[in-house]
């Protein structure tokens, strides 16, 4: 008896990934989207063992190889102080993913604890706080206030995720204000109050699991952006610093031998565009598969 | 015939066009902004080389490392030394047309020691006060013997001082107002060759050539100069593919070069001023303070990679090789990371437990093979010692010097961090010796050509918290030898003593020298530069003196 519950619950669970499946597999770019980010992260993960010369990514020159074009011991070339740009790249994605993760798991939680709370009680003081708060957040440019914080602090990695953490949260709030305020009012969270179950259960039990498919959504849209904003940031000499290699650093320094030593700008570009065009289709592919269809 | 004489006229027509459209020309030359056009303020390269086509000074410097006669036809000095007499030429006009006299020679030598910036050092504490004894006769009275007095009055420029003193502004200087600094930010007030015509602050100086220049002026010399503030190397290359740019400045890079070289009609000058590319070690800042540290770096630095990185050759002292008052003795490091390892472990960094670690590591053989290398990295990176470098963001060849250097110390167990800088915030953390970081990485020219300019500049109290100095020596025994060697009027002498403080100077290792600057321009082909055949003033600013540069017909 208990065994074949067991059963019908996987095949319940192996049917509605099957339908998922079909759904964001429909897109064909949703796919491609999800093979970029997953040969993205692989490449991340393993660069070391997969870089065909990981300490081209620390402190290293040899200048007898400088400015090598693209062959088969260099597949993308060397830069001017001769090192290795595809060995280089893959542990600039490393900083890219790090940065996108570490800044989405800051921003996240506080920006859907904050969106939550002022949706629930929409109307009260604590909504105007919270809300007027993230209103003076998102009234600034984000490239902007990155920048600036960046600028007073020193720059470095770790730096710019702060940075961009500040920025980011805002959008998480609004995003989830609009969903919580819109859910207080439908029969099950009135029913939830009725039966005398605590706010914390209201927010946490009833309204944040049907906030959790658009959250999702934006997270992979969201890191595409970031990941964006961060080489934005290395580009202008404020987030990855020399050695490490950052993509945006790279493009930045070989900006000024194009177009002779192109591909020292080019390949760390086709690298970031790579890693932020996956995360979009990615994030379209599961607003796809979130999305609920009209009969 | 009929035919004939209209093809005849027609060509006549096109040729006259061509002429007039020509005619005259201009000089357009790109530079790393700051440009200063105040004498009293400016210093640097982009501002030395438009003073020098905006004002006249007493004497010009020639090729051989003297001076000859400018707007003073003639002087004398007495005896002992102590008062120089200087006899100006009538007839010179400064831009508004009124006549330069001795009065305006007075104005600007008290104009310039009172603001104390700029090329006031020079002068500043040498010249007690100077006298106009009649309208063409100026004469200084020393404070104190000034051995190449003469050669350092090239960067007196005369200004006009009634100009200046009809635009005075409120300001700390009394009577005197600003001293006519905020008129003299985008004006002139001089009698050169060339007057400013139009000058955006951070875009360009747009100067035209002085129809009533007194002075010898080539006949196809421009019509028009532009220095504009910018290295950016697409920029550069674009505008001298388009014939727009003329004279490239020296900051791109070996590539960059390189690249121009292949443009058609575009050839690359190659010259020695006397610069030297130094990293300024500030020796009050953790780490940096201990001498030993800093000894190990300059044995760790790689000097023959980072010199063919310039296209140059290693340094020999904080003077360049064959610059008048040179030291050919001077100890001069190379790369020896075993003394560089000793010299580590005597600095006050070194505890023992770094000490007993790098035992345990390598033991009594020292560290010889990779594992012991990184066992021996490991020891020191348990402290967390850092050194911070700052290269400056115009001048990408020192982000691979930067880079060079950063592998060379991680030999020794070194961490550096290597921070592209934005010159003028380079300029702005050197005022503040809290804000220095421990390394500047910066290229010095001296401002007249004797090896006391250089030593002066980059090591004497009065520089400290200016761009020439990051090494906040603060040392009044180099002080005191300085302006001794500086106020022996004797030549043999006054070299004898120069020689001595490279000796002294090298020995506290304040800096490390990397290599002589090989100045490199990329030049069109239609401008007759006597900078780029060899005939090169070593004074910073001359060689752009655009009444010598020819604009040829193209």
């Amino acid at each position: 008896m208990e065994r074949s519950a067991h059963a019908t619950f996987w095949s319940r669970k192996l049917e509605g990934f099957g339908r998922g499946w079909y759904k964001f597999s429909r897109n064909p770019l949703s796919i491609i989207g999800l093979i970029a980010v997953l040969l993205v992260s692989f490449l991340a993960t393993f660069a070391p063992f997969v870089a065909p010369y990981p300490k081209h990514a620390g402190v290293f020159v040899n200048f007898a190889e400088a400015s090598q074009p693209p062959s088969l011991r260099h597949l993308f070339g060397t830069d001017v102080v001769g090192r290795d740009i595809l060995s280089r790249i893959f542990f600039g994605f490393r900083f890219s993913l790090m940065l996108g993760v570490v800044v989405l798991t800051l921003v996240v939680p506080p920006g859907v604890i904050l969106g939550l709370t002022a949706g629930y009680f929409k109307g009260t003081w604590i909504d105007t706080v919270i809300m007027r708060i993230t209103d003076i957040f998102v009234a600034v440019p984000p490239l902007i206030l990155a920048l600036a914080i960046c600028s007073v602090l020193s720059p470095n990695i770790f730096h710019a995720m702060i940075a961009v953490s500040l920025m980011w949260w805002p959008w998480y709030t609004r995003l989830v204000y609009g969903l919580s305020s819109s859910l207080r009012n439908e029969f099950f969270v009135q029913a939830a109050e009725v039966t005398g179950a605590s706010r914390l259960h209201i927010l946490f039990k009833e309204i944040l699991p049907n906030c959790l498919s658009p959250i999702f959504t934006k997270m992979s849209l969201d890191m595409g952006w970031v990941i964006l904003i961060g080489a934005s940031l290395s580009f202008v000499g404020l987030g990855v610093q020399p050695p490490k290699p950052g993509l945006g650093t790279m493009v930045a320094d070989g900006r000024i031998y194009m177009p002779d030593q192109w591909w020292i700008t080019v390949f760390p570009a086709f690298a970031i565009m790579l890693v932020v065009l996956g995360f979009n289709l990615l994030g379209d592919g599961l607003r796809d598969l979130f999305a609920v269809e009209e009969v | 015939m009929k035919r004939s004489l209209v093809i005849g006229v027609i060509g006549l027509l096109v040729v006259s066009i061509g002429l007039v459209c020509w005619a005259g020309g201009s000089l357009r030359s790109t530079f790393a902004w700051p440009t200063y056009a105040d004498p009293a303020v400016g210093s640097d390269y982009s501002s030395s080389s438009t003073l020098v086509n905006l004002y006249d000074s007493l004497v010009y410097p020639t090729l051989e490392g003297s001076v000859k006669p400018d707007v003073a036809e003639s002087w004398d000095a007495s005896p002992d030394g102590l008062t120089w007499t200087f006899y100006l030429r009538s007839g010179v006009k400064f831009h508004d047309g009124t006549e330069l006299t001795a009065e305006d020679v007075a104005f600007s030598m008290d104009r310039l020691t009172t603001i104390g910036e700029g090329y006031g050092y020079l002068f500043i504490g040498r010249v007690a006060s100077t006298e106009a004894v009649d309208k063409y006769t100026v004469r200084f009275h020393m404070a104190e013997t000034f051995g190449p007095f003469l050669t350092n009055l090239v960067r007196l420029y005369i200004l006009n001082k009634d100009l200046v003193m009809a635009n005075l502004e409120d300001g700390p200087y009394d009577d005197f107002g600003d001293y006519g600094k905020k008129y003299l930010l985008t004006h002139d007030a001089g009698s050169g060759a060339y007057t400013i015509k139009e000058f955006p602050l951070e875009e360009y100086v747009l100067m035209e050539k002085y129809p009533d220049y007194w002075g010898e002026i080539d006949p196809d010399a421009p019509d028009e100069v532009k220095f504009i503030a910018t290295t950016e190397a697409m920029t550069v290359r674009t505008l001298m593919a388009n014939k727009e740019l003329e004279i490239s400045d020296q900051w791109q890079t070996a590539e960059g070069f390189a690249t121009l070289d292949r443009m058609e009609g575009v050839d690359i000058a190659r010259f020695y001023m006397g610069g030297v590319f130094f990293y300024m070690i500030h020796t009050k800042r953790v780490p940096t303070d201990c001498i030993h540290f800093r000894k190990a770096m300059a044995w760790a630095v790689d000097y023959e990679t980072a010199a063919a990185l310039d296209e140059s050759h290693p340094a020999h002292g904080p003077v360049s090789v064959d610059f008048p008052g040179w030291n050919p003795d001077v100890f001069t490091y190379h790369q020896d990371l075993d003394k560089a390892c000793q010299e580590l472990a005597l600095s006050k960094y070194a505890t023992s437990d770094v000490l007993d670690c790098i035992e345990v590591c390598c033991g009594d053989d020292g560290c010889t093979t990779a594992q012991e290398r990184i066992c021996y990295r490991e020891c020191w990176d348990k402290i967390g010692l850092e050194v911070d470098v700052h290269w400056c963001a115009e001048v990408p060849t020192e982000e691979k010097v930067a880079l060079l250097f950063q592998a060379n110390m991680a030999e020794i167990g070194i961490k550096v961090n290597v921070i592209r800088t934005p010159w003028m915030t380079m300029i702005d953390e050197m005022a503040d010796m809290e804000a220095s970081p421990n390394i500047e990485t910066i290229y010095v020219a001296p401002h007249y050509p004797e090896a006391g300019s250089m030593l002066e500049s980059r090591y004497h109290s009065d520089s400290a918290a200016t761009w020439e100095q990051n090494e906040w020596l603060l040392d009044w025994i180099f002080d005191a030898a300085i302006k001794d060697a500086i106020a022996t009027v004797d030549i043999e002498t006054r070299f004898a003593k120069y020689r001595d403080l490279q000796d002294y100077i090298v020995a506290l290792c304040p800096s490390i020298y990397l290599n002589d600057q090989l100045e490199r321009h990329a030049y069109q082909s239609y401008i007759d530069w006597p900078a780029a055949k060899g005939n090169v003033i070593k004074v910073m600013g001359y060689n752009m003196d655009a009444r010598f540069i020819k604009v040829l017909p193209h």
